[in-house]
């Protein structure tokens, strides 16, 4: 009877694990059916759910690039430089 | 003491000026910063200049270095995702029971009062989550957030990177719980 209970009621733990494989991968219809079940039923975890959505939201917003500007002129330097002395390292008693 | 002598590179030398900015404003946008897109744009040429003798023209210069761009990305995030950072059950049952695996009381989420997602467009809230996401291992942060930068599907980010899928959302469940949390301890009690 319990193992009965375990493969249709979700813990709280399995619950808000399965939120997170939703997101990435997708559920399997059984899984989105126990979630379902367990969010009707669990208060706690229908909030987590909703709050959780919003920090992927906020995540996304954070994943934007920066507007720091970058000095190409002195990043080209930097490269050219750094190429130059690879090319130079492999010639070494060519002269 | 005989003056060095420059050699050119072996990559055409208009290569840097040309691409420059087109190859950081993409690794830019897949790292989210500036410093570390510099870095990899200049790991990126040193590595064209290395294997130069290998680009049969085949594609474009600007193809040709692209892909070596995001094959240094992804080494980028495969390093970040290998720290070894154990994902013990211990990091669960602070906010679940463990007989009952439900929540523990004084960890349930608490209400935001979230109304038409005021929050996302507000700059303070922002900064606590960041700071909170700084609070995080590395490793978790960057599993976080790799669906935004890599902008590809579960699957693909776990074949790149070599985890295994459930292993990458396990992680994703600690880190989304402490954050979470994190917020809640720095925003809401707060203001």
């Amino acid at each position: 009877m319990k193992n009965i209970m375990n493969s249709v009621f979700l813990s709280c733990v399995k619950a808000t694990g399965l939120m997170e494989k939703k997101i990435h991968f997708g559920l399997t219809s059984a899984e989105e059916m126990q979630l379902k079940l367990h969010i009707m039923m669990c208060n706690a975890c229908a909030r987590y759910e909703k709050q959780s959505l919003i920090l992927e939201r906020s995540i996304a917003k954070l994943c934007e690039p920066d507007n720091i500007s970058v000095d190409f002129e002195k990043l080209k330097q930097t490269i050219n430089l750094k190429l130059e002395t690879a090319g130079n390292n492999t010639q070494i008693g060519k002269d | 003491m005989r003056k060095k002598q420059t050699m050119s590179s072996p990559l055409p030398v208009d290569w840097v000026s040309l691409y420059i900015e087109d190859l950081h404003k993409w690794a830019r946008h897949k790292t989210s910063s500036s410093e570390v897109a510099s870095d990899l744009v200049q790991d990126t040429f040193l590595a064209a200049a290395e294997k130069f003798c290998s680009f049969k023209g085949e594609s474009s210069p600007k193809t040709w270095l692209f892909s070596i761009l995001n094959h240094k990305i992804t080494d980028y995030y495969r390093k970040k995702i290998k720290q070894p950072v154990s994902i013990d059950n211990d990091s669960l049952y602070g906010f679940f029971d463990k007989s009952t695996e439900r929540w523990n009381k004084e960890m349930r989420p608490g209400n935001w009062n979230e109304t038409d997602g005021h929050l996302l467009d507000n700059d303070e809230f922002q900064s606590i989550l960041k700071l909170c996401m700084d609070a995080l291992p590395e490793k978790w942060s960057t599993c976080v957030k790799l669906k935004y930068l890599t902008e590809k599907k579960g699957e693909e980010i776990c074949q790149d990177l070599e985890i295994s899928p459930t292993n990458f959302w396990q992680i994703i469940h600690r880190a989304k719980l402490q954050l979470r949390d994190c917020i809640e301890n720095g925003w809401f009690k707060h203001t």
